[in-house]
């Protein structure tokens, strides 16, 4: 029996892509206030991005519970006896303990591994689909989850923000929080580090940023897999991706739209670059 | 300069009025070198608060005499005194008050006696005096100027300089002194907020008032190599420091003799100052409620304030945890104005030493601030031409690696500051930084000091100049007519934000006209202006 793989919504895998290889969603929990939405189920990213410039108060995620994923695990564990767990950053959200508490739930002999990404948006995302083309190969649940594990260091996400008004209101934010108070207009340049949002540098313009963006690919000989992400601007992300064109295949780069929790503190207009790195033979 | 033989009662307000100002500007910086007798990062504020007490009540005081000024200044900074060092400095204020009284003014002799004074009762107000601190820095002060008028120096601004530059020695020789404070590499923290103080005394008495407001005091540096990094030194112990308690106690007949007997055994860093009707109480103790049922059976208390001091020692270590780069180079950056050293501090500078053109800062002002930063890599942003070879001595005074990234203008500055890469190690770093010099084109503004004929250009007097990259390239009637001028010779086409600083003597709406005629011209463009404040230039523009 092939091995089943779940991940969380802020892995922005897109439904057409989840579809295409087989893998499970479980949304997360955005709140604004008093409202509460499942992720991309009952809130669409569009909707997301428009309520969030008109709050002051932050959204707030909140991992699934336990019993979404026991529930995922359930309906799983009818046509497998092997599912593969891909999360987001413990250090970014719980999820992860919801997806191990949740096997406590699931009676029989389904073996259920479950692996910290330690990174959020596509570069989570290319995990999982790195994961899902070995599965396709053959590869077992012990193999693929080593695999995963072995991903995650060299899984990369590289965010330009438009504005630090949301960074700042959603207070501290790891090492982010340097970044903060500038006198000039500046856009920042963040990454995940260990887990947690870091900064990486700044740059004083969108073309300056898209230009570090594209230096910085120019930069990795060896690319496994790259993705592309927006929050309102699509046209501008797409003509990022015509332009690595001329350094990395364009129709094998991924699409998708920046998920909230890193949307929360990015705001409008911003872009994230997503990096797997190929394993050093 | 004229010498100056006596000082009158107003005089005396506006000297340390001046002073409290100058105190002001490093506060922060003195809360940062705190760690005795306990690291809760406070004693620059709270000797801030105490002078701001001191003086409201000074400029109250009906009596303008020297005599009434001091004893209102004791006055005032008994009441609103913060702190072991609040306490202190109002023992300072008392014993100068004593040593000036009845007196309608002051020469160099009697100031000198009036800061024995200061330096005796100040030794008195604390239960056990330890060296190190700025008890010791009075003394050395007070002595200094005493040794000044035995010599007989008559000038006061003479005798006060000795004195200021004694009190100097004094700080830099605490780590000497107290064990803790090596350790840390630090020198004391009220030590030097009371250099500060008397500098900034003197300079007012030599009429520095334009440059004060220019620039920042120095906070001296430790002259001792670190016996052992910072971060594993500042409070690891974890020695609970129990509850700092502070209070106004006010009655008839009080004895403050008896009083201090009576708590000794109760804490630490006990202080009990005042007279028969006001006595200020400080004590570091575990069990607070003791000492306040004690004092409630004297008299009534005011002011009453227990800090929980673990607490606070956290909040420090917690600010310090922040204060901290996440990697292991510092940069740090030369600017004059306000303004740009905001900018600078705003976007990550660990240090910006004060200086620019006709103002370039010595090798120990830049080696000064690379000591002060908490890495041993430092890149330094000299940010004028003239200042890259200064820069360059300060690698053969220190321990620490240096790199000069040879920026000549402050919008280069602004740019290799930007450019500076969190993940890059040091020397990546200075590369990274010096290639993004090439970005920026900077334009300043200026006028002509007199009539002359450069690069074909023919100049008046007093005329609107304009600089492109540090070459002077056009001349007009106004600041706008030479900024356009400069614009129309750069290729724009590829530019997308312009920074407008403007100088000390600009207006702002003189400079949001420009940036409005600007927009209007080259509508592509995101223009941004910001206060530089910085002397000589009207605007420094930077064209990214």
């Amino acid at each position: 029996m092939t091995v089943k793989i779940v991940t969380d919504t802020l892995s922005d895998i897109t439904s057409d892509l989840a579809a295409e290889l087989g893998i499970t969603v479980v949304p997360l929990y955005v709140r604004f206030g008093e409202e509460i939405f499942r992720d991309r189920v009952e809130i669409t990213s569009e909707e997301f991005y428009s309520r969030l410039v008109n709050v002051t108060k932050l959204p707030s995620t909140t991992q699934p519970t336990p019993n979404d994923f026991a529930q995922v695990y359930k309906e799983l564990a009818r046509e497998t006896d092997e599912i593969l767990v891909i999360v987001v950053s413990g250090k970014l959200s719980g999820t992860y303990q919801s997806a191990t508490q949740a096997k406590e739930y699931v009676k029989g002999k389904c073996r259920i591994e479950i692996v910290d990404s330690l990174t959020v948006a596509m570069a989570e995302g290319l995990i999982v689909i790195s994961a899902a083309k070995a599965i396709k190969e053959g590869a077992n649940l012990a193999q693929v989850a080593d695999m995963a594990r072995r991903a995650a260091p060299r899984s990369h996400l590289i965010a330009y923000f438009d504005t630090l008004k949301y960074l700042a209101k959603g207070g501290r934010i790891g090492k982010a929080q340097g970044l903060l108070g500038p006198l000039l207009s500046i856009k920042p340049i963040l990454t995940v580090r260990d887990g947690e949002m870091a900064p990486l540098t700044r740059v004083r313009s969108l073309s300056a940023g898209l230009d570090y963006f594209y230096n910085l690919v120019k930069g990795f000989s060896n690319i496994e897999g790259l993705a592309v992400e927006h929050a309102t601007t699509p046209d501008v992300a797409d003509k990022l991706v015509e332009r690595l064109g001329a350094i990395y295949p364009k129709d094998r780069i991924y699409r998708s739209v920046i998920s909230p929790v890193i949307g929360t503190y990015a705001g409008p207009n911003a872009l994230a670059l997503t990096i797997l790195e190929a394993e050093k033979k | 300069m004229a010498k100056i033989s006596s000082v009158a009662g107003q005089d005396l307000r506006d000297m340390f009025s001046a002073a409290t100002s100058w105190l002001e500007k490093s506060a922060a910086d003195i809360d940062a070198l705190n760690v005795f007798p306990v690291p809760d990062g406070d004693t620059g504020t709270n000797m801030m608060l105490t002078m701001r007490s001191t003086m409201e009540e000074a400029y109250r005081a009906p009596d303008h005499s020297a005599s009434g000024v001091a004893h209102a200044m004791a006055k005032g900074a008994l009441m609103g005194a913060r702190g072991n060092s609040g306490v202190i400095l109002s023992q300072i204020w008392r014993g100068l008050a004593q040593g000036l009284e009845g007196k309608e003014s002051f020469n160099a002799a009697e100031l000198a006696d009036a800061l024995q004074k200061s330096a005796a009762i100040a030794y008195k107000g604390v239960s056990n005096p330890v060296e190190g601190t700025m008890l010791t820095v009075m003394k050395d002060a007070a002595k200094e100027a005493k040794d000044q008028v035995e010599q007989g120096q008559e000038d006061i601004v003479t005798v006060l300089e000795a004195t200021v530059n004694a009190a100097g020695d004094s700080v830099a020789n605490t780590p000497r002194l107290l064990k803790v404070l090596k350790d840390a590499g630090v020198v004391d923290a009220g030590g030097q907020g009371l250099y500060t103080l008397l500098e900034g005394a003197l300079r007012y008495l030599k009429g520095e008032t334009e440059l004060m407001r220019l620039r920042k005091p120095q906070i001296i540096v430790s002259e001792l190599p670190l016996s052992v990094p910072l971060p594993q030194t500042v409070g690891v112990e974890e020695v609970p420091y129990g509850y700092c308690t502070e209070f106004l106690l006010k009655g008839e007949e009080l004895e403050p003799e008896d009083i201090r007997k009576r708590l000794e055994s109760k804490g630490e860093s006990l202080i009990v100052v005042g007279d028969e009707s006001a006595i200020r109480i400080h004590i570091h103790t575990l069990s607070p409620g003791t000492v306040i049922q004690f004092a409630t059976k004297l008299g009534t208390l005011h002011q009453v304030s227990i800090r929980n001091m673990d607490e606070q020692h956290q909040d420090f270590l917690e600010m310090q945890k922040e204060r901290m780069p996440t990697t292991d180079t510092a940069v740090i950056a030369v600017a004059s104005g306000e303004g740009l050293i905001e900018v600078f501090g705003s976007l990550g500078a660990a240090a910006v030493i004060p200086g620019g053109q006709t103002m370039n800062p010595s090798t120990k002002d830049i080696l000064q601030a690379v000591e002060s930063t908490f890495t041993d890599n430092v890149i330094i942003l000299p940010n004028n031409k003239n200042i890259i070879l200064t820069a360059n001595q300060v690698q053969s005074l220190t321990q620490k690696k240096i790199k000069i990234v040879p920026t000549k203008t402050i919008p280069q500055g602004v740019v290799a500051l930007l450019a500076f890469d969190y993940e890059a190690d040091f020397k990546a770093n200075a590369e990274i930084m010096e290639k993004a010099l090439s970005s920026v084109r900077t334009i300043e503004i200026t006028r002509s000091i007199r009539a002359t004929k450069l690069n074909g250009l023919k100049i008046r007097r007093k005329q609107p100049i304009g600089l492109l990259d540090d070459d002077l390239v056009a001349v007009g009637e106004t600041d706008l007519d030479v900024i356009n001028k400069i614009l129309a010779k750069l290729d724009l086409d590829k530019s997308e934000v312009i920074t407008i600083y403007y100088g000390a003597d600009t207006e702002a709406n003189e400079a949001e006209e420009i940036s409005a005629s600007i927009t209007e011209q080259y509508p592509q463009l995101q223009v941004e202006v910001i206060k530089g404040g910085q002397p000589h230039y009207n605007y420094i523009i930077s064209v990214e």
